[in-house]
């Protein structure tokens, strides 16, 4: 039952612990961690959601106490409000989810983290204030520091696409 | 954000075929290490068990005994105190009060040689195993009569005894020529000092 499970929920699992460690050692480590808690505990999961949401929120946790370990956030002061969203989005639908997460992974480990917690897993700021015991406005300010450094990483492949066009 | 969150969300990728090794590994390890451990706790269980059963019958017979022992002599318990009343011989009890006569003086005046010779010399007339002074905070210390000896041969006022003076001084000069540093409460050194004498005779 264990591996049947495991081969049913590894390659996601696997894509989470990818987008918080940034390289796949780190990954392996978390998944193989990840995974013993998951059979370990699978006794008390109640089934007020999905199980699938159940592993994810264990594997998110697991991924964070292993950064916390490593990583000091810092409140950024300078909070720049001209985020992703000012520029052109329509080139993210043409990258893949793979180039994605090397944009998300050139991130410092402190905004990956908030990015990921809030913008793909969806807490709220005093959620991950609580979670990573630091205040909400370091929260936002991580957060809009990655976002700034995201808009410049794409501009750049904008441009770096744009004369591709014109050079061909 | 939210074309992040639809792109990056259900992101999936395949993991290195050894992981799933290395948790069955775990795994089995750890159910290992839980039947073990509830192993132990019976064990400990059955060995709690038996020291109380144990217990229970060492106080049952103890009481029983006693009970019975009252009931056929009802003068022992008086006999048995009037007996430790008089456990202490008079000289014993004597010896005892000079002591702490000794040990109330030598905190007074660390100088009182004197009184730690003559109780020396009570204690062999009474047989003591143990001379009680005053340690180096002023705390009562037990020692020997033979390290009494020691200790008031280093005095060369009273009594003389040429036999340990001659031995002191052969130690002081050994002692100043060494790197050892000796303490009146450590026995190695005591040691030290025996074996050092041994070995230059």
């Amino acid at each position: 039952m264990q591996e049947l499970l495991y081969k049913k929920f590894s390659s996601k699992m696997y894509g989470v612990c990818l987008r918080y460690s940034g390289n796949t050692d780190d990954a392996n480590d978390l998944l193989q961690e990840g995974f013993i808690k998951v059979f370990k505990n699978l006794l008390k999961f109640r089934g007020d959601g999905s199980f699938e949401g159940w592993m994810r929120r264990i594997f998110v946790n697991t991924s964070i106490e292993h950064f916390r370990k490593k990583v000091k956030l810092y409140n950024v002061t300078e909070v720049q409000e001209n985020t992703i969203e000012d520029t052109d989005l329509n080139i993210l639908d043409t990258l893949a989810e793979k180039d994605l997460i090397i944009l998300v992974n050139e991130l410092s480990p402190g905004y990956k983290t908030v990015f990921n917690m809030h913008v793909i897993e969806g807490y709220s700021h005093k959620e991950i204030a609580d979670i990573l015991g630091i205040t909400e406005g370091t929260s936002k300010s991580q957060l809009a520091r990655a976002k700034g450094v995201l808009k410049k990483s794409l501009e750049k492949m904008i441009n770096k696409a744009g004369n591709n066009t014109i050079n061909t | 954000m939210q074309k992040f969150k639809e792109k990056l969300y259900n992101y999936e990728a395949e993991p290195p075929f050894e992981i799933w090794q290395n948790i069955a590994k775990e795994l089995d390890g750890g159910d290992n290490k839980l039947a073990s451990r509830r192993g132990f706790r019976k064990g400990s269980k059955l060995v709690f068990y038996g020291f109380t059963a144990a217990a229970s019958l060492i106080i049952i017979f103890a009481v029983s005994v006693f009970f019975d022992a009252s009931k056929t002599d009802p003068g022992t318990a008086s006999n048995l105190l009037n007996q430790s009343q008089n456990i202490l011989p008079k000289q014993i009890q004597d010896s005892l009060n000079l002591n702490n006569k000794i040990l109330k003086e030598i905190i007074n005046s660390a100088k009182d040689k004197n009184l730690l010779a003559l109780n020396y010399e009570m204690s062999s007339r009474y047989g003591k195993k143990y001379l009680t002074v005053a340690g180096p905070e002023c705390q009562p210390v037990k020692i020997s009569p033979k390290v009494a000896t020691l200790i008031e041969s280093t005095d060369n006022e009273y009594p003389p005894k040429p036999v340990w003076n001659k031995k002191i001084e052969k130690w002081q000069q050994i002692m100043l020529g060494s790197t050892l540093s000796p303490t009146s409460t450590n026995l190695l050194d005591v040691i030290q000092l025996s074996a050092t004498l041994d070995n230059n005779e």
